[in-house]
């Protein structure tokens, strides 16, 4: 019995040595993971220890400002308020998306949309779930903030653009930064939700005009709510930008278009600086300082006339007659022609055996150079164009920028294109038509050019051979010299062929040319017109020539004062009939304008009305 | 026994600081986590209840454990009485009707409970001289566990209805499990965990699967393994310090005074306090140990084994859980953690083995 209770006695003690087991292994266990958790990894969870309690609330930099040249404010900033929403504060997200629903009036599929699409993001990352909102919102939200610290209310400054549609082309507009522009690294510094510049000078100068953002880092509790300040840094605005538009002109430009489709330009010919730069159909830029659902900007889009579009820089139209300023400069350059060289002009010649007509049915006679720039006499070019050949045509073209960008501060210009044999072989691989120099030399065929682009030929040719870089910066805050911003060209071209060129341009507006609706008297004003054929004459007929679509693109090229220019100006409507009757006009608005307020004010009152101008 | 000399060399002292070390752990980390917050009349109430713990084991130090174990019967029969009592009369905490008014203050009789489950059940089992169990008596045990397990279950506290098991489980092993009763068990665990996992609610199952992928759900099941495991990593080696562990502090570390007072601990004072507590429970363990292996009979040396299979199970379940190895479960940390039900039952627990212990000798 004794015995038996020994060995039981036994048993049980060895039974107990199985304790060692779990107390040995979990002691052991846990001692390591201490060990694996508080000295391997201990830094890792130390920075997370350190993301839960501190939070960093970017204050973001207000943009800096844009004024016109002569500092009237075109672009500010106002303050806004964002309702953000710190997802990791959410305790219950249909609570969350109860109260939002019910008292901040986003629909429940809004706010759905919003969280999926964030669902990207990291989850510290506050998102706005309403924009600019007003002091309804922002009450709602400070009230409950006990409730839902999930969701604040945050100042953010807005893009102010003054004038709207005024000079929209110029400034452009900011909207979020795509994901797309942020994998590519376009926006320096850019995180996502920023606002960046998308168009425009915003978009040009969006390096400069961004300021530095500030920071605020706060010590947060678990909800979220924020017990503590740690850090304060301020932010810091963007540089202020002046640009060389004159708000008068620009808003007279603008308003000349009004109802049409087409752009305005005014430069100085003897800088570069532009005075105005307007395209139409505009559009208002303050309507894409949002980020959430912009309506409008679809409607932009799906707009047929494109109002997005700068026509000034981003479409390229055949010139039409202005070009035959080109084909007089390399026809005098080259020799071939000058101040005694006569075309007789029928109405209409043969070139190749095949017919050419000229604008006038009846012929205008015998012509001289100057003639054929003021009355746009098709024969004495086509003329031209033949002893030029295409390859002069198109080195003298491109020695005054044509087909190719002329470096406007802008984003998105066009080159247009100067066509040449070797451009016709590459492309098409066809060999080029002598047929096709004669079209060319009235601006016609393959050819194509911006307004900027004849433009800025045009202010060359005023400015006794200068090809200045067309530009809209004036001055930059912090920058010494804002020529840095620009390459500047230039072309050598002949002084007395010049003179010639404004001989026949001053004609053109003041002695019964095409080009006199343009006319102001007093003024000195020299230009050309310019219709550009969208299709051959006897083609619309068969169609229906009063189809808008198919009426006649409207140009005129034009500076003053020939003397001394200080303004050259471009007007281009599509569609807009001749150039003399629908182009011309407006030119001599801008010219009036700007002259107006310039030289004397009886000028103004004295201005006469298209058609009854001429020289004293 | 008389409070003599004898008495005091017999005392195990090294056994008793470890439990104050343990103890005082406890109101340290307390306070740390409580001062200046809504939680602030936890600590005054810990040392309270640290005052009522220490003199039921006094009490239970004094009397020789026979009589325990000789009158258990009316200790059993009234403790599943008071569990069927709370399940009608109870109040709720944390989706748990466990808890009973007792003098104003909430008491958790199941906490209690456990210790009398534990003498019953060594009593049982020390009445065979057989070297091991017949199915009879294992039945009849596993009855004597199973009865107040079910009216916990019922009172929707699985967390401390698990801890019957361990209990049962280890008395059985002492007490000699027959190969063939061994295959029954784990047949029937086969068969009873996939039963029990379905019939677990789905908080329930979310905080086991939480454990193998805790940023599953960051702001629900998970968050609180990640903002534990936070809370300890970031202790690094020497800790914060006092009131310096932003986890605990600023609220990020969920229960951070009761079922996560260890990360709480771990959090400001690091990987030296970490392992120093970890050693004392240790210590602790290896007593309990001791005084099995050196009672004076059988009945002593299964109570001691059943009291150190409960608390290694809930320093197992607690720390595992806020290291984030085992999933969460509201398993207190035996003296460490606010509460005056645990740590009262802890030291009943250790009173009535520290008695085995100086008793070894007597007959």
């Amino acid at each position: 019995m004794n015995l038996q209770a020994d060995s039981s006695k036994q048993l049980i003690q060895q039974r107990l040595n199985l304790f060692y087991v779990p107390i040995i292994a979990v002691g052991a266990l846990l001692a390591v993971r201490l060990w694996q958790l508080q000295i391997l990894s201990g830094a890792e969870y130390t920075l997370l220890a350190e993301k839960n309690r501190i939070r960093t609330i970017q204050v973001v930099a207000p943009r800096g400002t844009i004024t016109d040249r002569n500092g009237i404010p075109l672009v500010e900033n106002r303050p806004s308020f964002n309702i953000l929403l710190y997802r990791e504060s959410v305790t219950n997200t249909d609570e969350t998306a109860a109260f939002v629903t019910a008292r901040l009036g986003i629909s429940q599929e809004d706010f759905s949309a919003i969280l999926s699409r964030s669902k990207a993001l990291p989850v510290y990352h506050p998102i706005v779930i309403k924009e600019d909102v007003g002091i309804d919102d922002i009450s709602v939200v400070e009230a409950h903030k006990q409730e839902h610290p999930e969701l604040q209310v945050d100042r953010e400054p807005r893009r102010l653009y003054r004038y709207g549609q005024v000079g929209a082309h110029v400034v452009g507009y900011v909207s979020e930064v795509s994901g797309d522009e942020l994998a590519k690294g376009t926006f320096p510094g850019a995180r996502v939700g920023s606002l960046v510049g998308k168009f425009g000078v915003e978009r040009t100068y969006n390096d400069k005009l961004t300021g530095d953002d500030g920071s605020r880092v706060v010590l947060v509790d678990s909800l979220g709510r924020e017990v503590g300040l740690l850090e304060e840094v301020d932010s810091v605005i963007g540089d202020n930008l002046q640009l060389t538009l004159d708000l008068e002109l620009q808003t007279t430009a603008q308003s000349l278009l009004e109802g049409k489709v087409g752009a305005i330009v005014a430069m100085d010919p003897g800088n570069g600086e532009i005075l105005a730069l307007a395209s139409s159909p505009s559009f208002d830029p303050n309507n894409f300082s949002t980020r959430i659902s912009p309506e409008a900007w679809n409607q932009l889009v799906n707009d047929p006339d494109r109002p997005l579009q700068n026509r000034a820089i981003q479409n390229a139209y055949p010139p039409g007659s202005i070009f035959k300023v080109i084909m007089a400069e390399a026809g005098l350059d080259e020799g071939l022609v000058d101040d005694n060289t006569r075309v007789f002009c029928r109405g209409s010649a043969f070139f190749y055996n095949r017919e050419f007509h000229c604008s006038a049915k009846q012929g205008h006679g015998s012509v001289g150079i100057e003639d054929a720039i003021a009355r746009s006499c098709n024969i004495f070019f086509y003329e031209l164009g033949r002893r030029l050949g295409i390859s002069r045509i198109a080195e003298h073209a491109q020695a005054l920028g044509l087909g190719t960008k002329t470096g406007i501060d802008l984003p998105g210009e066009r080159s247009g294109l100067m066509p040449s044999p070797e451009w016709k072989q590459r492309t098409r691989g066809v060999k080029w038509y002598v047929g096709e120099t004669i079209s060319v030399s009235i601006g016609q065929g393959a050819v194509t050019t911006t307004p900027i682009q004849m433009l800025r030929a045009i202010a060359c040719i005023a400015s006794g051979g200068r090809l200045t870089t067309p530009h809209v910066l004036l001055r930059a805050e912090g920058v010494k010299d804002e020529s840095q911003f620009r390459t500047e060209q230039s072309a050598l071209i002949d002084p007395e062929a010049m003179s010639t060129i404004r001989a026949g341009m001053w004609q053109s507006v003041n002695n019964w040319g095409t080009g006199h609706s343009a006319a102001i008297p007093g003024l000195d004003i020299c230009g050309k017109t310019g219709t550009v054929q969208v299709i051959g004459a006897e083609r619309k007929k068969e169609l229906d020539g009063n189809l808008p679509a198919l009426e006649d693109h409207s140009w005129f090229v034009g500076f003053a004062s020939r003397d001394t220019p200080e303004i050259a100006v471009a007007a281009f409507i599509e569609h807009g009939g001749k150039g003399g009757i629908t182009a011309a006009p407006l030119a001599r608005e801008v010219f009036r304008v700007y002259f107006a307020r310039k030289q004397s004010p009886v000028l103004i009152t004295k201005a006469a009305p298209a058609g009854s101008g001429g020289r004293p | 026994m008389k409070v003599n000399r004898r008495f005091l060399l017999s005392f195990d002292w090294v056994w008793f600081l470890a439990l104050l070390g343990l103890a005082g752990t406890g109101l340290l980390a307390i306070w740390s986590t409580t001062v200046g917050t809504s939680l602030e009349s936890y600590l005054g109430r810990q040392v309270v209840y640290l005052c009522v713990a220490l003199v039921a084991f006094l009490i239970l130090l004094y009397f020789d454990y026979h009589l325990y174990s000789d009158y258990i019967i009316l200790a059993y029969v009234s403790g599943v009485a008071l569990l069927t009592l709370v399940l009608v009369i109870g109040r709720t905490v944390h989706n748990n009707k466990s808890w009973i008014n007792l003098g104003g203050r909430a008491f958790q009789p199941s906490e209690l409970v456990k210790i009398v489950v534990i003498v019953a059940l060594a009593k049982y089992f020390s009445e065979s001289d057989r070297e091991d169990l017949d199915l009879r008596e294992l039945v009849t045990g596993g009855l004597i566990v199973l009865v107040p397990m079910v009216l916990v279950i019922l009172q929707g506290d699985l967390g401390t209805a698990v801890t019957f098991v361990p209990i049962y489980a280890a008395l059985s092993v002492i007490a000699g499990l027959r190969r063939k009763h061994i295959l029954v068990f784990l047949l029937a665990g086969a068969l009873v965990i996939p039963a029990g996992w379905m019939m677990l609610k789905d908080y329930q199952k979310n905080r086991i699967q939480t454990v193998f992928d805790p940023s599953n759900d960051p702001r629900h099941v998970g968050y609180q393994t990640i903002q534990s495991k936070i809370a300890v990593g970031s202790g690094r080696f020497l800790g914060k310090g006092f009131r310096q562990g932003s986890q605990g502090q600023l609220g990020f570390l969920p229960a951070r005074h009761t079922d996560f007072v260890f990360a709480s601990w771990a959090e400001e004072r690091g990987f030296a306090g970490s392992v120093a507590v970890l050693g004392l429970f240790i210590l602790v363990a290896l007593r309990l140990l001791r005084a099995a292996r050196e009672a004076k009979d059988k009945v002593g040396t299964l109570i001691c084994a059943g009291v150190l299979s409960l608390y290694w199970f809930h320093v197992t379940i607690n720390v595992g859980m806020a290291l984030g190895l085992l999933p969460i479960a509201g398993i207190p940390l035996p003296f460490v953690t606010a509460g005056g039900s645990s740590l009262i039952s802890s030291f009943a627990g250790m009173g009535i083995c520290m008695n085995i212990r100086m008793r070894r000798y007597i007959n």
